[in-house]
């Protein structure tokens, strides 16, 4: 009956896909990961067997805010450790958390500092101070080096990955067309896709071209958005209300997809997997959404 | 016999008779009557009988003259008839002659009549004669053989006649010899004559008879005096039963002043004898925990001893009884058909629920007072026990309106163990009697006859084979093996019920009582109140928007109690439903929250009121309190309200004020008052710094 409560009172924080595409982590507010076998899961042979995660383990005290995969390891962070998983030894069902042999982590935290950090060496090399609240989201665009970073305190800031310097900060909420006083004015969703910029939170989720540092779309969404990204030509959001948004750039919302949980903390595309394409959702419940079609809820997973 | 002669002259035949009488008279010598006869002249003279001339004259002769005569006066009457034709007068010669000649034959014909009348009479008189003496002859013979059938019924009589004598046993020939004294046998005698040795023999018996006789008598006399001996010795015995039960009395202080309740214990055996064996594991083994382990239960018996000993009778009896009121009924039947139908159903139905007159009463006193009493009864026919409950409290409990069900003898041992709702039979065999009788679910029967639980069977040593895993154990040892764990459930759920009842009534007077020893888990100042405490029905719970999530998690049950509660502070109003489970404190209340500020929210719509669910829902452990954590309630509720203030307090903060004053000024120590993607407010409070953080 213990288990059901939690359940009951479980929210989806983060989610990551494998490197291979096959599996999906998933981290929730009790610090547990889960790691489902999509392949089964999408399997013309499911059960309710496979929606069921093949390996669930503690992975922090606190709830596991986000995650992330690199091209042999899980990262996960909770509250104030980072750990790193291999997804060798994940897919085996086996939980060791080792060193990593990739380049630098970006680290945003909960003491309005970004930290750069060597993943070979573990030692952070720098430390990007600017924020004045927590931050929620960041983002990395390649090509042009630079980090994008939103927080607490409503600020945009952009910063040159190779000076560590601030190039910009953009402050959306004291944009009229974005900025929604009744919410707040945090940051909490980020995403880039070479020139546009994506940021919502308090203020309503808003379209930037970065060159003129200027908002060309604002989306009429209702609640507080929590995690965009750019697909196609489509931008797909999930925030406040049990649905996801799909919405054009030119700042219209084409459909409002239903799902389970009542409010979505994260939404993840797994591109790196032809054979197994699919959008999952997770947020204020014990189950996570998969899109097979991204028109409509093909079925959930469940921790 | 009379010739007819038709004749006209029928004055003539009337004169002959007057004629013939007296002449008839004449010869049967009687008196002569001379007064007739005047045409006769001297008759004294001439004797003329005409009888002697009968028997001359030839009665053929006389036909012919007879036929003559009647020619003769015929051919006259022809002759007179030509006479007259051929004119001739009336006074003529011949006609006259001829009349004459008429005359005389008519004489002559009336004389022929006398004598054939008289031949007649002759011939009459003779047969007459004759018939009188063969009828005095015939009358004769009658009376001799009826004579003679009368003798011979005699006769038969006599030959039938039994006289008592032979009825009377005798003994034999041989015997009555050898025995008999000689005057009496007289064997000279007897011997040759029957009727004497009979005589004889019957003597003999009349002294034998005598002489037993005395005998008989003098035995009773004796018999009367040993019966008023053996009288009077029972008295005696009788006399000494009130002293032994004096003394039996004055040895009970001592008994008890030795703590050896030696004759409790004995009169409980003797009446345990009768007890039917489920209880009488149970007594045993309750009375045997109770000695070993818990100074505080106690065992009795109660109910109808004679009732239980009626039971145990030989089964004759009772087969009897069966068949008497089996044709009882069925006269009954046959007089009212139609009534007694569906009361023939009833009857058959309380025939098989029919209890046990016996029945056990455990008593399990806790520290405070309270008891908590347990009555077994035995169910015959379906081979069950049940129990039925009864708390008494030392002090009163009617102080809370809505912890009227937590008492509730009904629903107060409901899910003592997990899914054990005692509302059907654990036995499945139950199922196809039930069937017979048309008793659908035992469920309605519960109220009189006690819940009929799984662990009460356990006790009982009575194991149905169910869905579970078995135990290779029946009998006492079941009984043991389940014993000190119920008792311990049992205690333990009194206790729970006993405490929520006084939280309750402090809840419902708006105080959360909280003790010292949890005093540590909040901080010193809450805000929020709770300003309502009530109970609800499934039904009401149902229906709340805000709890369907916790309906389809199915985790709700009917036999769980729902409450709700609602605290305020300011224009916030947080309404709690609670559900909770029977086994109060093991599992956990499980609250729903909905709040109403600003516009309705609940846990559902809200990430934050959905984290203050979890604070009380799933970090229960730390709200325990104190063994055996029975405040888990209160510090819910308490939590609950520390939470609303954080909330409310937290809430102000985050939005950027366009509005003026804040409603809620910030009071609490946080850290931060958001964290993570849904940006949730710091509930967890650390003690002692005081302040609030993230879990």
């Amino acid at each position: 009956m213990f288990i059901s409560l939690q359940l009951l009172h479980m929210s989806v924080f983060s989610q990551s896909f494998s490197p291979c595409g096959r599996f999906l982590a998933a981290g929730n507010n009790y610090g547990e990961i889960a790691v489902f076998s999509l392949s089964a899961a999408l399997s013309p042979d499911a059960s309710e067997a496979s929606q069921k995660p093949i390996l669930n383990f503690t992975a922090h005290d606190g709830p596991v805010f986000s995650l992330l995969s690199t091209d042999t390891h899980l990262l996960s962070a909770g509250n104030g450790e980072i750990s790193a998983w291999s997804w060798a030894e994940l897919i085996k069902k086996v939980r060791i958390s080792c060193s990593v042999n990739d380049n630098s982590l970006i680290v945003g935290g909960g003491d309005n500092n970004i930290h750069i950090m060597d993943m070979e060496t573990g030692i952070f090399k720098s430390v990007l101070k600017g924020h004045t609240d927590y931050i929620h989201c960041l983002c990395f665009k390649e090509r042009e080096e630079e980090i994008l970073s939103g927080g607490e305190d409503g600020a945009v800031r952009i910063w040159d990955a190779r000076t560590n310097r601030p190039v910009h900060c953009i402050e959306v909420f004291k944009y009229e067309e974005c900025a929604r006083p009744q919410f707040g004015k945090w940051i909490s969703c980020l995403a880039t896709d070479s020139d546009w910029m994506l940021c919502g939170g308090g203020p309503s989720l808003s379209l930037w071209h970065l060159r003129s540092m200027s908002p060309t779309s604002v989306f009429p969404l209702p609640g507080c958005q929590r995690e965009a990204v750019f697909y196609q030509d489509l931008i797909m959001s999930v925030g406040e209300g049990p649905h996801v948004s799909h919405c054009l750039h030119g700042g219209t919302v084409k459909a409002q997809i239903p799902c389970t949980p009542s409010s979505l903390n994260t939404l993840a595309l797994n591109l790196k997997n032809s054979e197994h394409r699919v959008m999952t959702v997770g947020g204020s419940s014990h189950q996570i959404d998969v899109f097979t079609n991204f028109s409509y809820r093909a079925f959930s997973l469940s921790f | 016999m009379r010739t007819q002669i038709t004749s006209s002259a029928t004055v003539m035949s009337s004169d002959a008779v007057k004629k013939r009488k007296p002449k008839v008279i004449r010869s049967e010598a009687g008196a002569p009557e001379t007064k007739r006869g005047r045409a006769e002249g001297d008759q004294d003279v001439r004797v003329y009988n005409e009888e002697v001339e009968l028997e001359v004259r030839d009665p053929q002769q006389d036909y012919m003259l007879y036929k003559d005569t009647c020619a003769a006066l015929a051919k006259l009457m022809e002759e007179i008839q030509e006479l007259k034709a051929g004119g001739a007068k009336v006074q003529s010669v011949e006609i006259e002659e001829r009349r004459t000649q008429c005359s005389v034959h008519f004489i002559t014909l009336k004389k022929l009549n006398r004598l054939a009348h008289m031949r007649l009479k002759k011939g009459r008189d003779q047969t007459h004669e004759a018939k009188q003496r063969v009828d005095v002859l015939h009358l004769q013979l009658q009376n001799l053989l009826y004579e003679v059938m009368h003798l011979q019924k005699e006769i038969g009589k006599c030959l039938e006649f039994r006289s008592q004598h032979e009825e009377i046993e005798l003994v034999s020939e041989e015997e009555f010899f050898q025995e008999a004294p000689a005057e009496i046998s007289r064997p000279h005698v007897t011997r040759d004559d029957q009727h004497q040795l009979t005589l004889a023999r019957l003597d003999w018996e009349l002294e034998q008879r005598k002489r037993l006789a005395e005998q008989y008598k003098m035995s009773l006399a004796r018999k009367e005096k040993i019966q008023k001996a053996i009288e009077q010795k029972r008295e005696y015995l009788s006399s000494l039963q009130p002293g032994l039960q004096n003394i039996m009395q004055a040895s009970l202080p001592v008994q008890e002043y030795l703590a050896i309740p030696f004759e409790h214990m004995q009169k409980q055996a003797e009446v345990a004898r009768h007890l039917p064996p489920p209880l009488y594991v149970l007594l045993v083994q309750a009375g045997a925990y109770g000695q070993a382990c818990d100074k505080n239960l106690s065992v009795s018996i109660s109910g109808d001893v004679d009732e239980a000993k009626a039971l145990s009778r030989p089964p004759e009896d009772s087969q009897d009884d069966e068949s008497d009121s089996d044709a009882e009924e069925e006269q009954q039947n046959t007089k009212r058909r139609r009534a007694t139908l569906g009361v023939q159903l009833d009857d058959k139905r309380k025939e098989m629920l029919r209890r046990h007159p016996l029945s056990l009463c455990v008593d399990l006193k806790c520290k405070d007072g309270s008891v908590l009493h347990l009555f077994f009864y035995y169910l015959m026919n379906l081979n069950i026990l049940t129990v039925k409950t009864k708390v008494s409290t030392t002090t009163d409990l009617s102080g809370a309106v809505s912890a009227g069900e937590l008492l509730n003898s009904e629903s107060l041992l409901n899910c003592l163990y997990a899914s054990d709702h005692g509302k059907e039979t654990p036995n499945p065999a139950n199922r196809y009697q039930f069937d017979k009788v048309g008793i659908t679910t035992f469920g309605d029967y519960v109220s009189d006859l006690g819940h009929p639980f799984v662990w009460v069977q356990k006790l009982g040593g009575l194991q149905f084979s169910s869905g579970g895993a078995q135990s290779g154990l029946t009998g006492s040892a079941l009984s043991a093996s389940h014993m000190e764990r119920t008792m311990k459930l049992l205690r333990g759920r009194l206790q729970a019920r006993l405490a929520l009842h006084k939280q309750f009534s402090s809840l419902e007077h708006s105080i959360i009582p909280v003790s010292s020893e949890c005093q540590h888990l909040f901080p010193a100042k809450v805000v929020s109140g709770l300003v309502r405490w009530t109970t609800m029905s499934c039904q009401e719970f149902t229906e709340l928007g805000f709890v369907q999530h916790v309906l389809k998690a199915g985790l709700v049950h009917e036999t769980d109690l729902f409450f709700m509660a609602t605290v305020e502070r300011g224009t916030a109003r947080l309404r709690a439903a609670v559900v909770m489970n029977p086994r109060y404190p093991e599992v956990a209340p499980l609250f729903s929250l909905s709040l109403h500020w600003k516009g309705e929210r609940s846990g559902r719509t809200d990430d934050n009121l959905q984290a203050m669910e979890s604070e009380v829902n799933v970090f229960r452990s730390e709200l325990q309190g104190p063994r055996p954590g029975l405040q888990l309630l209160t510090n819910q509720i308490q939590r609950l309200c520390v939470c609303l203030d954080v909330y409310l307090e937290t809430e102000s903060q985050v939005c950027d004020g366009s509005e003026g004053p804040k409603e809620f000024p910030r009071e609490k120590m946080c850290l931060r008052t958001a964290r993570g993607p849904s940006r949730l407010k710091p509930f967890k409070y650390n003690h002692p710094q005081g302040f609030f953080s993230h879990r």
